[in-house]
């Protein structure tokens, strides 16, 4: 009996063992092609990880007796690729509003905080990284991503994270990295809700901040005599920007929003990063001055013939001369990187291979994806090429990383290989085997008085827990408070009713791919079905 | 070419200067360089400074009346003679348009457009809204600015929309097509800022979605309430700086009040910086108006559609006010009920500065004939009908110094015509701004063609690549559920 037990142990951790990745051990990556980005590339090369950071890189490197030996023999090693933008672990539409309904009348003025965006969110303290989110990112040989909400104007303070295992904590590599600023106009009718609006909110906000530090600095030299200036999180935030702390990355794709942020930018003296830039080719001259991240989502043509022909010039123009922005930036001298771009994740090596396309080196797109944003995001000590005494994030792929059937092989993060997702797990479109059989999407019907209300739902278990997100005839959010026993699913979700906004709680039993019962609203019980997507 | 101009220019006035003692006891070979360095740029400075003459038209310079067989020379960016043929010198090397036959005129300024802005033209969430600014969202890739100036429209108004009773601060332009956006705002123009009175702002053709609060105003008193409460709110805002100046003068360290650009624009109205164009319909919110300005201290510059201005058009005059005015839209909404297209020449005749604009994209391109029509509806003469659409449109945006007529030292904003202007069959065949051709039929006919293969080209180049990379694509991207 004790004996069964400790095979099945045994067997359970062999396993699980590549999953649990605990203790980052010594490897040796010997034989490959080594592609350092800080020098030129090693053939036969050897790279020594230990204890989660590089011992060594060579060609005539001693291989520790300690060591496990990985033959990379014909295949390239890199170091981990770096995605300096991305909406990673945030939904992408605003989230409801937390236990408020709709104000019962309209603010006359222009109020100077906003629900669910302000500059004092921290990200780091938000992002709900999922393991397929994880997953698929590794698998394009990225581990390490800055990531912040797309939505809002003040998207909040983005985080650097390394895609390895532990706590979210463990893999903040910088937890503020950097105030990040849409120009997103609000729901019509609440300010700003056009782009002007915008504009005259973000130049308010920072004049507010520098008054929130002209006002304390008075007040704690003086405070008798002086009406207490009061606590603004907002204004402390933007005050480590208006100081220059803290950079501010401005998502802008258009040349005419380029230069609109940039005025800003010259206005209130602001460290700026521009984020978006896919009309850099216009302007490679003007962004010699300002880090760029150039997303390499690029716009795809419509696929019908006559809806292509129909398009304006300029248009069309566009969507071809864009993907000439790295090649173009890395002509005139400029800083930038290949991102994804906020928002839903998009063809990250795809993308690249397009600027490749287009006249950017395949070793130029390299540097765009590793030490260049490191450099960028202020965290090139540690990261971005494969230097001795940098974090362990490597990469090995069985052809040069951006020729069109590439495979990446290994991945190492923080020094600890991860498991890569098996080919059947991505032609299931999913990250990793042990997806449980709500995890994925679905879609519901609530059969309300008024007629069918129709919601997608994205469940993900873990640990008896859900979490996900929901979009909608009622709104777009998060799901809350889920749990899942194998069969009986409960969560919450805010929606827009009529005029406020209100909790919708779910009960449900799974069965197969279909799930009943009913949801608990203000106007009373309501059933609801639903089914599995796809 | 002409846009090397103003890089040149420095240079050109240093070469002319003559040696700089700094250049005596240089070597000879150096010298023969900068000779050399020179003689170079005084001949790009000629290209650049290259006159253009048009010759020989019916020039309608609507502030001297018409000159037949008459010349303009045009340098850099101004207007530097005109006159009958003979009177006008032909300098060496100009670029002379032959225009026997055809018709110049100013410029046409549109004191209402909303052409050029990108995004909403209303921020249409707060009652006052003074603090968005239109220049903040200028593009310069709006096509309608290029038909605009196909149809002779050089200068326009660019206001924010009349959601609310305090709309945004709007921006004069001029439709420098190919220009960086930077380049369009009117340098030295007015500031100007964007007023509505009637329905719009009392939300009757914006309403908020069902279930949502309404908007403040519903009535036009409540419109009038916003307008008097902004002013006494920018007031107080202004009597709190004040007191902070004082006191630091007095040497205390208080603290500064908050800046608000919302209040720093309403007082920028009160001290005359900024001029208030006021989109309205009816006489009682007109009158309602003027006398709100005189309790407040604030000066309107021009009233915007103003169709029952007749009505009190000689209260209008009394107190200096324009009036921008379609000449034949009527009964479009109720408050609209009482127009009548003998408003531009009954205000005009009560002495008030009275223009037509478009308040469209599309009317901005023939505001010519709108014009002509005052001289059906009202009896102007041509010359007055003219200065509808040109120099009173100037006045009302404080340019008559530069633009609104073909006058010596004025701005080169002129346009040829095929025919005369106010005639339906004339056709633009030239357009001018700034003593540059922005628009040109003959060329932009040419450059048709050229387009066409450009767009044929860029597609074909497109799906080729498109074949070339989809059989891989499908191999290796599985993970890839974009599209």
């Amino acid at each position: 009996m004790k004996l069964r037990r400790f095979l099945i142990g045994i067997a359970l951790f062999a396993l699980y063992a590549p999953l649990l990745a605990d203790a980052p051990g010594v490897y040796a990556i010997a034989g490959g092609t080594v592609h350092p980005v800080s020098g030129p590339a090693i053939e036969n090369g050897v790279v020594i990880v230990r204890d989660g950071l590089i011992e060594a890189v060579g060609a005539n490197v001693a291989v520790p007796a300690d060591a496990t030996v990985v033959d990379a023999k014909g295949k390239h090693v890199y170091p981990g690729l770096i995605d300096a933008q991305t909406s990673l672990g945030f939904p992408s539409a605003t989230p409801p509003r937390r236990g408020r309904g709709a104000p019962a009348t309209r603010p006359q003025s222009a109020a100077t905080e906003l629900p669910q965006t302000s500059p004092e969110f921290l990200a780091m303290h938000e992002v709900k990284l999922t393991d397929d989110d994880m997953d698929a990112k590794r698998a394009t040989g990225v581990t390490t991503i800055l990531t912040a909400p797309s939505f809002g104007i003040f998207n909040g303070q983005s985080v650097v994270l390394d895609l390895g295992g532990g706590t979210m904590e463990q893999r903040i590599v910088r937890g503020v990295a950097a105030q990040q600023i849409s120009f997103n106009p609000r729901a019509a009718w609440t300010y700003p809700d056009s782009l002007m609006g915008v504009i005259s909110y973000i130049r308010q906000s920072l004049l507010d901040g520098q008054h929130y530090a002209a006002a304390h600095a008075i007040y704690d030299k003086n405070p008798a005599g002086n009406q207490r200036p009061g606590e603004s999180p907002s204004a402390v935030a933007l005050g480590a920007v208006l100081r220059r702390d803290v950079p501010v990355v401005f998502i802008a794709d258009s040349e005419l929003m380029m230069r609109r942020a940039m005025a800003i930018a010259r206005e209130f003296n602001l460290k700026t990063i521009l984020s978006g830039a896919r009309q850099a080719y216009r302007m490679p001259n003007d962004l010699k001055d300002v880090p760029v991240l150039v997303s390499v989502k690029w716009a795809t043509a419509p696929a019908a013939k006559e809806d292509r022909e129909e398009q304006p010039l300029r248009v069309i123009r566009d969507r071809v001369l864009s993907p000439t922005s790295p090649a173009a930036l890395q002509k005139s001298g400029a800083t930038y990187a290949l991102v994804s771009g906020p928002g839903k994740t998009g063809d990250f090596i795809p993308g690249i291979r397009k600027a490749i396309d287009n006249g950017l080196s395949a070793d130029d797109a390299l540097r765009a994806v590793t030490l260049s944003p490191a450099r960028i995001l202020g965290v090139d000590r540690q990261l971005g090429s494969l230097d001795k005494g940098k974090i362990a994030n490597v990469v090995v792929t069985d052809k040069p990383i951006f020729e069109k059937d590439a495979k990446v092989q290994r991945v190492y993060v923080d020094g600890r290989e991860m498991k890569l997702p098996t080919e059947e797990d991505r032609a299931r479109g999913r990250g990793t085997a042990a997806a449980g059989p709500l995890d994925g999407s679905w879609g519901l019907i609530v059969k309300a008085s008024t007629g069918d209300v129709n919601i997608n739902a994205r469940f993900h278990v873990e640990d008896g827990k859900v979490i996900g997100t929901f979009s909608g005839d009622r709104g777009s959010g998060d799901i809350r408070n889920g749990t899942f026993d194998g069969t009986t699913l409960e969560f919450t979700i805010g929606v827009k009713a009529t005029a406020e906004q209100e909790d919708w709680v779910f009960h449900g039993t799974l069965s197969g791919t279909t799930i009943s019962g009913t949801v608990s609203t203000t106007l009373g019980t309501l059933p609801f079905s639903g089914s599995k997507s796809r | 070419m002409k846009r090397s101009f103003g890089k040149l220019a420095p240079l050109t006035l240093a070469l002319r200067a003559g040696p700089s003692p700094r250049t005596r006891g240089e070597g000879a070979a150096k010298q023969r360089v900068r000779g050399a360095l020179a003689a170079f740029l005084a001949f790009l400075a000629t290209t650049a400074f290259a006159d253009t003459v048009i010759r020989d038209a019916t020039i309608l310079t609507v502030s001297h009346g018409k000159i037949e067989h008459g010349s303009i020379l045009i340098r850099g960016t101004k207007i530097a003679a005109v006159g009958p043929n003979d009177q006008v010198q032909v300098p060496a090397g100009a670029t002379v348009i032959d225009a026997v036959g055809k018709f110049v005129m100013p410029g046409i300024v549109d004191t209402h457009s909303h052409t050029g802005v990108e995004g909403s033209v209303n921020e249409i969430s707060l009652p006052n809204t003074g603090m968005v600014r239109i220049r903040d969202v200028l593009t310069n890739e709006d096509v309608d600015a290029y038909r605009e100036l196909a149809g002779g429209t050089t200068c326009a108004l660019v206001l924010h929309g009349s959601a609310n009773p305090i709309g945004g601060q709007s921006q004069i332009v001029k439709w420098k097509w190919g220009h960086p956006v930077s380049e369009w705002p009117v340098a030295d123009a007015p500031r100007t800022i964007k007023f509505a009175l009637g329905e719009n702002p009392k939300s009757s053709n914006f309403r908020p979605p069902p279930g949502t609060p309404l908007q403040y105003p519903q009535t036009r008193m409540g419109v009038e309430e916003v307008i008097r409460q902004a002013f006494t709110d920018a007031k107080d805002y202004a009597a709190k700086w004040a007191d902070y100046d004082a006191r630091k003068k007095r040497g205390e360290d208080p603290i500064p009040p908050r800046r608000d650009i919302l209040m720093e624009t309403m007082n920028d109205i009160l001290a005359g910086k900024i001029d208030v164009h006021s989109h309205c319909y009816r006489a009682d919110e007109i009158m309602m108006l003027l006398r709100l300005s005189d309790e407040q201290g604030f000066k309107i510059r021009e009233l915007q559609h103003v169709l029952e201005g007749y009505k009190v058009a000689k209260e209008i005059a009394a107190h200096g006010v324009g009036g921008g005015t379609f000449i034949d839209w009527w009964g479009f909404k109720m408050e609209a009920y009482d127009a009548i297209p003998y408003n531009v020449a009954l205000m005009d005749r009560a002495g008030v500065l009275t223009s037509v604009n478009s308040d469209s994209d599309e009317l901005a391109r023939r505001l010519n004939l709108d014009a002509a029509k005052a001289m059906k509806y009202g009896g102007l003469s041509e010359e007055e009908a003219l200065k509808l659409c040109t120099l009173n449109g100037a006045k009302q945006l404080r340019l008559d110094h530069r633009i609104g007529s073909i006058d010596v030292g004025k701005d080169a904003d002129v346009v040829i015509w095929n025919g005369h202007p106010f005639s339906t069959y004339s056709r633009v065949d030239t357009t001018f701004v700034d003593g540059e051709v922005v628009f040109d039929r003959q060329k932009d006919l040419q450059t048709r063609a050229a387009m066409a293969k450009e767009k044929a080209d860029l597609l074909k180049k497109e799906a080729d690549e498109e074949k070339k990379n989809k059989p891989a694509k499908k191999a290796t991207d599985e993970e890839k559920s974009d599209e």
